[in-house]
C-alpha cells in the first residue's frame, strides 16, 4: 500500500492521496472527522489524485502537524476498513434490519420485503443456487 | 476519536467477518454491533479477526460468534430478534406528556431552562378547559403507558391545574385503562401538608432539582425575593420521604427524586454534590451538563465551562460514586445507567433524549399553558425564546394525527437517524448513543449538525468512551456486577388505585 505524502508549513500541512487506494468517499469521511481538529480543505491535484491540507486552528509545532498527518493517514485505512466491513455485509444486513423492524407489523410485508431482497442475491447469483440439484445445467 | 489504530483493509477475510463497528478503547479494540453486543480484543487479536484467523479451536471464537460478530457463522434470525427488541419503542406513541401549568415561578436561577415569568403574570396559568383538552388529546394518543409530567415555570403555583389534571385523568382511566404514571418537578417551596397529602394519595411521584450542598445550591438557584431554596427543598423532602415511610412504602422506591444542573461552581464540587446525594438516602444522581437553552444563553459566560471542563469532573465524579459502591453504599449516576442499560443489556433504556430516532413528538410531547403543543418540552423553551420551529399543534385545533404526523416531527426523526448521519453510522458508540436534534439546532441552528463540532455529541462520546475504557480494564469483573446494578429499574408498584371522590371510606 502507497503511503500519503505530505508537506508541513506554518499551521498546515498538505496530504496528496492516490484515489486508487483510497475511494474519495473514504478520503471524505476521514477528512469529516477531523473538523473538531482543524479546518480540512479539499481539492482534485491531479486525475485520480485528492490534495488534503489540514488547518490547524491555533499555531503548533512541525512535529504535532506529522503526527496530525499520521493520524489522518491512520484515519484513511479506518474508513477504508469500514467501508469493506460494511460492503461485505450490505445484504445480509438488508436481511436482518428488514426482519428486525418489520416482521412486527405482519407476514405479508415482511414476506414481501424478503421477497425482493432474495430477487435481488438471485440476480446477482452466478452460481444458479436456487436451481435444483437434480435438474441438470441448461435443461 | 482515537486514530492511533490502523489495520490494512486489504487484510479483511469478507466470507467470515461479520458486521460490526469498532474503536480504539484504552488499550484494547473495541467491537460492536446493532444488537447492543460488545466485547474487547487486543490489537494484535483484532487484526487476527479481521484477517479470518480465528477458528473453532481459538478460545476467542465462541466469544466472537454468540455477539454476531462473524458473517459465516450466525444466526440471522436470533440477531434480528435482539435489534428488534431495542427498537420496541418504535410501536408506541408519545408515552410522556409534559404540561407546563403555569410560566410564573418565585426563583431566579442562573441556568433556568424554562424561561419563567415573574409571579405576577398570571395570564401565564393553563386555564381548566386548556387542561381538559391537554389531557383529552394525551389519552388519544396511541400508547399504553401515559405520563403526565407537570412542568413550569414552577407548576405548583397553579395548583388547582394540577388537581384537576390528576382527578380528571384518573376519571377518564375507569374506561380507557391505560396504565397511567403521574409526576411534578417542583422547587418544593409552595408546598404544604395538604399537597402533599394530595400527591401522595394519588399517586404523583415528586421530583426536585437539588444543585448539592446548601452554598453550591442557593448559588445556583436563587430566590427572586429572600430566603435560601435550599431550606425548602430541605424542610419538604424530609417530610415527604417520611410521609412515604408512615404509609408503609418502600423508601428506595418511594422517595422525592431529585436532579442536579452543573455549573461552572459544580466543577469543583463532584464529592460534596454525591455526598449531599447519599446523606438524603437518594439512589441516583444525574451529573448533567448546562443545556443553551433559556437564561443559561444568557449566563453562559458566567456559568459555563468547555465539555472537556465538564467530562473531567463527570470522569472524577463518577470515579467517586463508584468508589461509594465498593464500599456497600448504592448510588448510580443516570445519564451511566442509560449508556449501560443499552451497552450489558438486551433493553433499550427509552430516554428520549438519547435515542435514535429520537422521542421529539414520537416519545414525548409538551403542553403550554396556552394548549400549544411542542415536540417535546425543549421545543416549548425554544419557542419561549422566540423561535416557533418545534411547535405542531393546538389542544383547541390538532388531531393526534396531524400532530404525530406533523413535518418537524419527520424532520426531527430524519435528523436522529444515526445509520444516515456521516460519523455516527460507521461509530463503535452508535448502538449505545443517540441524537437530541434540538440540541443541535440550539447551537448550530441546524438539526443535523455537524457530529465532531456537537456539545452532545462530545458529552455522550466522552461518557461512552470513559463507561467502556472502565470496563476494559476490569479483570476480576468487579465493576461490571456494579455497572448492572446501576441497569436494574425496579418498576414502582404502579399508580394507586383510582377512589372516586367520595368513595374512599365507602
Amino acid at each position: 500500500m502507497s503511503e500519503p505524502t505530505f508537506q508541513a508549513s506554518e499551521r498546515r500541512v498538505r496530504l496528496s492521496v492516490d484515489e486508487s487506494v483510497y475511494d474519495l468517499d473514504v478520503i471524505m469521511g476521514a477528512a469529516y472527522l477531523f473538523i473538531d481538529r482543524c479546518y480540512v480543505y479539499l481539492d482534485r491535484e491531479a486525475d485520480r489524485r485528492v490534495s488534503v491540507v489540514l488547518r490547524t486552528r491555533e499555531a503548533t509545532t512541525e512535529a504535532a502537524l506529522e503526527q496530525l498527518a499520521g493520524h489522518f493517514a491512520n484515519e484513511l485505512l479506518n474508513q477504508a476498513l469500514r467501508k469493506n466491513i460494511g460492503e461485505a455485509n450490505a445484504k445480509i444486513r438488508e436481511f436482518v434490519m428488514a426482519r428486525a423492524l418489520f416482521s412486527a407489523e405482519g407476514p405479508s410485508t415482511i414476506d414481501k420485503l424478503l421477497a425482493e431482497l432474495d430477487a435481488e442475491e438471485m440476480a446477482t447469483d452466478d452460481l444458479d443456487i436456487p436451481v435444483p440439484w437434480e435438474k441438470p445445467p441448461g435443461a | 476519536m482515537n486514530t492511533a489504530l490502523a489495520v490494512d483493509p486489504a487484510t479483511l477475510d469478507r466470507e467470515k467477518v461479520g458486521f460490526f463497528r469498532y474503536a480504539l478503547v484504552g488499550e484494547k479494540v473495541l467491537l460492536t454491533n446493532d444488537a447492543g453486543e460488545h466485547l474487547f480484543l487486543s490489537p494484535g487479536d483484532f487484526r487476527r479477526f479481521i484477517a479470518g484467523q480465528i477458528g473453532p479451536e481459538d478460545a476467542l471464537y465462541e466469544p466472537l460468534r454468540r455477539r454476531y460478530f462473524f458473517r459465516h457463522d450466525f444466526d440471522a434470525h436470533a440477531l434480528a430478534d435482539k435489534i428488534r427488541r431495542k427498537k420496541a419503542f418504535l410501536s408506541h406513541g408519545p408515552h410522556l406528556h409534559a404540561i407546563v401549568t403555569s410560566l410564573r415561578c418565585n426563583m431566579s436561577c442562573k441556568y433556568c431552562h424554562a424561561s419563567r415569568t415573574g409571579m405576577e403574570a398570571v395570564d401565564t396559568d393553563m386555564p381548566l378547559d386548556v387542561a381538559r383538552k391537554a389531557v383529552d388529546f394525551a389519552f388519544r394518543v396511541p400508547t399504553p403507558v401515559l405520563g403526565f409530567e407537570f412542568q413550569g415555570g414552577e407548576p405548583t403555583v397553579n395548583w388547582s391545574a394540577i388537581e384537576f389534571i390528576v382527578d380528571y385523568a384518573l376519571e377518564k382511566n375507569r374506561y380507557e385503562k391505560k396504565e397511567l404514571i403521574f409526576s411534578v418537578v417542583t422547587n418544593l417551596t409552595f408546598m404544604t401538608d395538604e399537597k402533599v397529602k394530595f400527591l401522595l394519595d394519588k399517586g404523583v411521584m415528586i421530583c426536585t432539582s437539588l444543585d448539592g450542598p446548601a452554598d453550591l445550591h442557593d448559588q445556583n438557584r436563587g430566590m427572586t425575593g429572600k430566603g435560601s431554596s435550599y431550606a425548602a427543598v430541605d424542610e419538604w423532602m424530609a417530610k415527604i420521604n417520611a410521609e412515604y415511610v408512615r404509609r408503609g412504602r418502600d423508601p428506595d422506591l418511594f422517595h422525592v427524586d431529585a436532579l442536579m444542573t452543573t455549573t461552572r461552581a459544580s466543577l469543583s464540587r463532584g464529592k460534596d454534590i454525591v455526598d449531599e446525594y447519599v446523606r438524603r438516602g437518594l439512589r441516583s444522581v444525574h451529573l448533567r451538563p448546562l443545556n443553551p437553552f433559556g437564561f443559561a444563553v444568557n449566563t453562559w459566560k458566567l456559568i459555563g465551562y468547555s465539555m472537556p471542563e465538564f467530562l473531567e469532573f463527570y470522569r472524577r465524579t463518577l470515579d467517586y460514586i463508584i468508589e461509594q459502591n465498593r464500599r456497600g453504599t448504592f448510588i448510580q449516576e443516570r445519564m451511566a445507567s442509560v449508556f449501560l442499560t443499552k451497552m450489558l443489556t438486551p433493553d433499550e433504556p427509552n430516554y428520549s433524549d438519547c435515542r435514535s430516532p429520537c422521542g421529539s413528538g414520537s416519545a414525548q410531547l409538551a403542553y403550554s399553558y396556552d394548549g400549544n403543543i411542542y415536540t417535546d418540552d425543549e421545543g416549548r423553551m425554544a419557542a419561549h425564546m422566540g423561535n416557533d420551529f418545534f411547535r405542531i399543534g393546538h389542544v383547541d385545533t390538532s388531531s393526534v394525527d396531524e400532530v404525530l404526523r406533523h413535518p418537524t416531527v419527520k424532520a426531527l426523526a430524519v435528523a436522529s437517524i444515526q445509520d444516515a448521519l456521516p460519523a455516527c453510522h460507521s461509530c463503535a458508540f452508535k448502538p449505545s448513543c443517540g441524537i437530541q436534534p434540538l440540541h443541535n439546532y440550539m447551537f448550530d441552528g441546524d438539526i443535523f449538525g455537524q457530529r465532531p463540532l456537537s456539545r452532545k455529541c462530545q458529552e455522550f462520546y466522552g461518557v461512552q468512551q470513559y463507561l467502556y475504557e472502565l470496563l476494559s480494564r476490569d479483570a476480576d469483573g468487579s465493576l461490571e456486577r456494579i455497572f448492572r446494578r446501576w441497569t436494574i429499574q425496579r418498576s414502582r408498584p404502579g399508580t394507586i388505585p383510582y377512589v372516586p371522590p367520595g368513595e374512599a371510606n365507602a
